[in-house]
Parts: C-alpha cells; structure tokens; sequence
C-alpha cells in the first residue's frame, strides 16, 4: 500500500524463555491513529518499543516509509530511524539538567543541526502550541509531572518526526493532570499526525483513534474501529479485558 | 615532655627551615594539581571507553576493565619505581627519545614528571569507577529519551548522562583527590624534594622531627578544607534530592 508508513511484519521478540511478542503483523497508515489497548504483560509496550528499536527484536521486519529498517536480525542506521519516528515515555524522561526549552533545542541542534535562534524559536512556538508558554525557562523539578509530559511531547514533535509513539503517557500522571496532556494528543490527531498509542484511557481511544488494537499474549487479537472493537467486540478475551476495565 | 615539644614542636626550627619547607609544600600542591587534573581526565575517558555499546567494541571494554583491575591491584610506589625506572632505562637503551623517557617539560623535574604520570595511571583507575557510578546511576530512561531524539550514544553521553553524572560523583571525586594529595608523599621516593622529602632532610641533617610535623601541618591545611568542602557538596546535594523526615 503507498500511503503505508510504519508497517512490521511476524515481529518476535523474547526475553530468555518468555516470548513477549510471538508474531505481530501491523501496518500503520500516513495520519492514522492507532490505539493499542491489552491486559498487562501483552507486549504492548515492548511492541512500541521495537518499533523505535529501543528493543531489539528477534524476527521478523520493520518498515518505516518503504526503507526496510529492521529485517533478517540486523538493523539499518538506528539514528536516522529514531529521527523521524517520536517516542513519549510513561515517566517524562525530561532531561533534568537542562529548561523546558533546552529540552525541546537539544536534539534540533546536535541532530538537526539547526541553528540556535532558530531552534529556540520553534522551541518556545511548540511550547505554547502544548500551552507552557510561561515554562520555558523552568527546570524539569519545576514542573507538575502533566507540564512535564507536555514538554516530553513538544520535544519530540521538534524533530519534526512521520510518527508519534506514545507509551502509556498518562499512567504516571495524577488524575486531574491527565486531561491537559491527552487535549494535547487530541490537537496533534486532529493536526492529522500519524499516532501510536498504547494507552488505559478507553474514552480517548474511542473518541480519538481510527483504529484500536487489542493485543493479549503477545498477539494481536483483535482490530478495527473503535466502535466495533470497543463497543462490540467478538472475541472473547476481548470482552473480558474491556469488562474488567469499563466496569467501575 | 620538653624533649618532646622539642623534637617535634620546635618553631623557630620550623621558621629557620620556612623556605626549604615551603618549597617542598608548592611541590606537593604542583604535583597534586597537576596530577590530579590528568586523572580526573583519565579517568572519564577510562570510564567512558568501559560505558562503550556493542558486540563489536567489547573487547575495548575488556582491556579498560583489565588495565583498571590492575592499576587498583597493585600499589602505588611500584608503579611509581616502575614508571621512573622505566621510563628512564628505555631511555638509556635508546628505546625512546631522551624527551619522553627523562621528561624535564616546563622547567619541572624528571621525578615530578613520572609522579605525575604514575598519580594519572593510578587515580584514573580509581576515579574512573567513580565515574561509572554516577553513569550508571543516571536512570535508563535518560539514554533512551535521547536515543530515540536521535542521538548517538556519543551525544548522549555527552549533553544528557555525562552532565548528570559527573554532578552526582563530585563527593566521591573529592575524596579521591584528597587522597591523592596524601600519595604525592610516596614520590619522595624517587628523591623528588616534595613535603616529605624535605622533612627526611632536615631529620637526617639535624636530627629534629619538626621538619616531618611542619610537613603534616601543611598537608592538613590543604586537605581539612577539602573535606570540608566534601561535607558541604554532600548536604547541598542532600538538600536537593531528599526531602527530610521530621
């Protein structure tokens, strides 16, 4: 398909003897979003990670843009992958000695090799746009743990990156914080970028993504709107997490 | 009682020997300034070699860990004999230039230089699994936020762990440091006219203690503020990171 993006294919990946992932075929297309749901321990989260190579896979292949980036156990130039591809971690990961805008320039500098004025411009614009116009100068210690992952996110759209991956961002997050940075998601989906993410929160998925995957054992089991998946979903794992889950 | 007093505390002895006492002391402070700024060096790039990712580059890895097992394993002085003895055979034999193997570099003498060289090799060592403490003790979550920014591991260690770490380890660097101070006294015996090397002199010359006591007194002066200076950068820290139970 052309307007595939990020498409992988019989991922496997294991750790010693427990197979996290045992042979995951998806393909994201240009503006999806993707929301991955699934019971903990899925391989939801390693899933993600693979797809940034944070992790390693054992098989199978990773495609970003028609470059074949992962394939027959080796890897291509992981930097240039990880460039065009933004990763937002459940714990922030703010470097804590550098401002919220030192954060969002570092890697437009060293990476991009933007110049100064120019990086700290676009900086400050992404900072506003994840409503922290007031934070730029702060430290990461300054920060509410919600301001904290809205820098986390304004830092990786700096790299001007294809996709979004977002590892469970609000988990860490204190209920009352956990609006302001998914109202930031909701701005970037409808901004039409291509987003991955594995989340807890049902409403947003349902509201938000074009497609949720339900992911259980190391498997995908189930894909599709979010309605049907959400709202009516045919297999029987699938209606057991969403039970535990909806019901409280 | 006033034997005593008199061989050791004898101050118009000290004051009469202030100059040759005095010179001695610079000696020392030259050699663990200069001493201790090459390890600190040495010992990041020891550190940061041993830090290296992949299958390829780990037998670099090897070596580091070898030369800092060794170097932490043997004492001083014999690296000190070693290197002086050494450095200055191969010279003889015409192994190496007379530049290298008798170094005299910046109207110092040969016997400070191969202190010199042999406080870096050691205090690299050590310090260098000082440094590795504090990288390890970066959380993991900061080398992969900034890989997956793109950078390579260069560039993070240098702009995300590098920074942080050396931060966390500056009490333990200090405590090194002070300790090396102290070891300068071991290249009194190569016949460098260090501290200690002056205070022998003035014994074997007078037969009077004072010359060793004027030399701990003006190590105390140089290494009480330092561990002063350690106490005060753990409570800063402190008051940072941990908040106090009442």
């Amino acid at each position: 398909m052309s307007d595939s993006i990020l498409s992988v294919t019989n991922l496997k990946k294991s750790y010693g003897k427990l197979e996290v992932l045992k042979d995951i075929d998806m393909e994201i297309k240009k503006g999806e979003v993707v929301c991955v749901i699934g019971p903990s321990g899925s391989g939801k989260s390693t899933l993600l990670r693979c797809l940034n190579m944070l992790e390693q896979p054992d098989g199978g292949t990773i495609t970003l843009k028609g470059n074949q980036v992962f394939g027959d156990g080796k890897s291509q130039d992981l930097d240039v992958l990880r460039r065009d591809v933004g990763m937002v971690f459940q714990s922030f990961n703010l470097f804590p000695n550098m401002t919220a805008e030192g954060n969002v320039s570092i890697a437009q500098r060293k990476v991009r090799n933007r110049k100064g004025d120019f990086c700290k411009e676009r900086s400050v614009e992404l900072l506003t746009q994840v409503g922290l116009a007031e934070k730029v100068d702060e430290y990461p210690d300054r920060l509410s743990g919600g301001q904290q992952q809205r820098v986390a996110i304004a830092r990786a759209l700096a790299m001007d990156p294809e996709v979004m991956l977002f590892d469970e961002v609000t988990s860490a997050l204190d209920p009352e914080l956990v609006k302001g940075v998914l109202d930031v998601m909701r701005g970037l989906a409808d901004d039409g970028m291509t987003m991955v993410c594995v989340t807890h929160e049902m409403a947003f998925a349902k509201e938000v993504s074009d497609r949720v995957i339900f992911m259980d054992g190391g498997l995908i089991v189930e894909q599709g709107k979010p309605e049907d998946v959400l709202g009516n979903p045919q297999e029987e794992r699938t209606q057991r997490f969403l039970g535990l889950v909806l019901d409280h | 009682m006033d034997t005593i007093l008199d061989l050791f505390f004898n101050f118009d002895f000290m004051w009469d020997h202030k100059d040759e006492i005095l010179d001695g002391f610079w000696i020392t402070i030259k050699l663990s300034l200069v001493g201790g700024f090459f390890a600190l060096i040495w010992g990041l790039i020891l550190s940061l070699i041993r830090q290296l990712p992949g299958k390829v580059l780990a037998p670099f890895r090897w070596i580091t860990i070898g030369y800092i097992d060794v170097l932490r394993g043997i004492p001083l002085l014999l690296v000190i004999l070693l290197i002086s003895n050494g450095l200055a055979t191969l010279a003889s034999e015409g192994v190496i230039p007379k530049e290298i193997g008798i170094p005299q570099w910046l109207g110092e003498s040969d016997p400070f230089w191969y202190g010199v060289i042999a406080l870096t090799l050691t205090y690299g060592a050590y310090m260098a699994e000082v440094y590795r403490a504090g990288i390890e003790a970066v959380p993991r979550g900061q080398m992969e936020a900034a890989r997956s920014l793109g950078m390579s591991h260069g560039q993070a260690m240098r702009y995300v762990i590098v920074p942080q770490a050396v931060r966390k380890v500056v009490p333990p660097l200090l405590n090194d440091f002070i300790a090396l101070t102290k070891d300068t006294a071991l290249i009194s015996a190569i016949g460098l006219a260090e501290t200690v090397q002056v205070g022998s002199d003035l014994y074997s010359q007078f037969f009077s203690l004072s010359g060793y006591t004027a030399g701990a007194i003006c190590f105390l002066v140089l290494t009480l503020p330092l561990a002063r200076l350690v106490d005060w950068q753990i409570k800063k820290q402190d008051e940072k990171f941990q908040r106090g139970i009442p």
